[in-house]
């Protein structure tokens, strides 16, 4: 109760800041209009916790072929489903971005609009598989399996993208530090920034804990009835 | 286990042996990749007869058609087993690194004469002929050791499923990814007649890639093949 409460209020106030604090854009320098930049503070985010949730999943997946325990099987699918919700949160957002400050919805020689794609297409094929085994045991290997080659050829990918295409990303690399650690932004656009960072990784660890536990109670029941 | 045993090569060679005598009493798979390929082949003829398309773009369709063709045929090396419900004796008969081995050897025979076929009738009917065959060579050789050895264990998943075919092409599609993005890349440079410093980087991943996955196919087959 307490930690919902928390989230409320934190993430009201990086709302309502998001929008009311004046933009630290100077217009001669940017690219759209000095409003863009803030979606910044939603789009960072969500990225981050899709990166979180994919991280998390695989995790799980590998801890599960080591001890074959049904609960990783959960906290992997659990980590799943919402590292896509996040995903195509952060796709939405980032394609609204790019529009405004680069001009197109979609740009296929952007290396990070590329790899969430792909980040996309996997989380598709994997439910696509689940939902294709009916066995519990079978459905919890296989998608473990299945989830690590897709890591794996993941890696090639992000190794790949800027070796056949070089610089091409668009994206800036300084928006949150700059080349020697120290942060670019102002204050108020930073307390406002790590805030979000917090909230959304705080909101991502809620929706993930009663996922979870609503999952065990369903499992429970599901035995019982047997 | 591979080492120390004389006769894991012989093994793993009976298995592919039982699966080439198998395919040519049945023709399971060979005939629909074939048939797959040559569909392709002509749609695409058809498509580009009109105008002419540079050679980037050939080699990009010459991948598309491999890719397709090849996700049409290279699952039933598992679904035939368990189809005909002689999975569980070939468990029994031997453990799973010999089977995946032997399985992985046939599913490149198998893309190796589909290559044979394509390859020439792309020349012929595509009029697009490498200006490099060395690293056309190098493209289909690793290209095709890249497809059986990632896509093997895929089948193995694939095989266990309700519904097989699409899936198997829609769970290969994000794993091959890096492999079409780096052969379509040597292709390119082999029909335009590049010199070998353009296909370093695509090379050395491909090769990475090639012996990563099966590797990884390899430690992970256990896992699929025991359920």
């Amino acid at each position: 109760m307490i930690w919902k409460l928390l989230i409320f209020l934190a993430m009201s106030f990086v709302v309502v800041m998001a929008f009311v604090t004046p933009s630290p854009m100077n217009p001669a320098n940017t690219l759209g209009p000095v409003d863009v930049y803030r979606i910044f503070y939603f789009h960072v985010p969500q990225s981050w916790v899709a990166t979180l949730a994919f991280l998390m999943s695989m995790f799980f997946s590998i801890r599960f072929l080591q001890t074959r325990n049904m609960a990783f099987d959960i906290k992997a699918v659990t980590a799943n489903r919402l590292g896509l919700m996040f995903a195509i949160l952060a796709t939405v957002t980032g394609s609204i971005f790019a529009k405004m400050t680069w001009g197109e919805f979609w740009n296929w020689s952007e290396i990070r609009e590329v790899s969430i794609f792909i980040l996309l297409i996997i989380y598709g094929a994997y439910f696509a598989l689940r939902s294709a085994l009916p066995d519990p045991d079978q459905r919890a290997t296989l998608s473990a399996v299945l989830s690590i080659i897709f890591a794996v050829s993941a890696v090639f990918l992000i190794f790949i993208l800027p070796r056949i295409y070089p610089s091409f990303s668009q994206h800036p690399t300084d928006s949150v530090v700059d080349k020697s650690g120290k942060l670019t932004m102002g204050g108020t656009v930073s307390l406002i920034f790590f805030t979000s960072l917090a909230v959304f990784t705080a909101l991502f660890v809620w929706i993930y804990d009663l996922s979870i536990r609503l999952q065990n109670i369903y499992e429970k029941r599901l035995l019982e009835d047997k | 286990m591979p080492s120390g045993n004389v006769n894991w090569v012989s093994k793993v060679l009976a298995v592919t042996e039982k699966d080439i005598v198998s395919e040519f009493r049945t023709r399971y798979a060979i005939n629909a990749i074939l048939m797959f390929a040559l569909v392709t082949l002509t749609v695409i003829s058809f498509a580009v007869g009109a105008f002419s398309p540079t050679k980037e773009v050939m080699a990009a369709l010459f991948w598309i058609i491999l890719f397709f063709a090849a996700m049409s045929g290279l699952a039933q090396v598992f679904i035939k087993e368990e189809e005909s419900g002689t999975a569980l004796a070939l468990k029994l008969a031997s453990d799973g690194t010999v089977i995946f081995f032997g399985k992985l050897l046939f599913n490149l025979a198998l893309l190796f004469a589909l290559t044979v076929i394509v390859v020439p009738l792309f020349i012929i009917l595509l009029k697009t002929e490498p200006a490099n065959w060395l690293f056309f060579l190098y493209a289909i050789l690793l290209g095709n050791i890249g497809l059986a050895g990632a896509t093997t264990i895929i089948a193995a998943i694939v095989s266990k499923a309700t519904i097989k075919g699409a899936l198997f092409t829609v769970l290969s599609f994000p794993v091959l990814m890096p492999l079409l993005i780096a052969v379509i890349e040597i292709t390119k440079s082999a029909f335009l007649g590049g010199v070998f410093k353009d296909i370093a980087a695509p090379m050395q991943l491909l090769v990475a890639y090639d012996v990563v996955m099966i590797i990884l196919s390899y430690l992970l087959f256990d896992f699929v093949w025991r359920q």
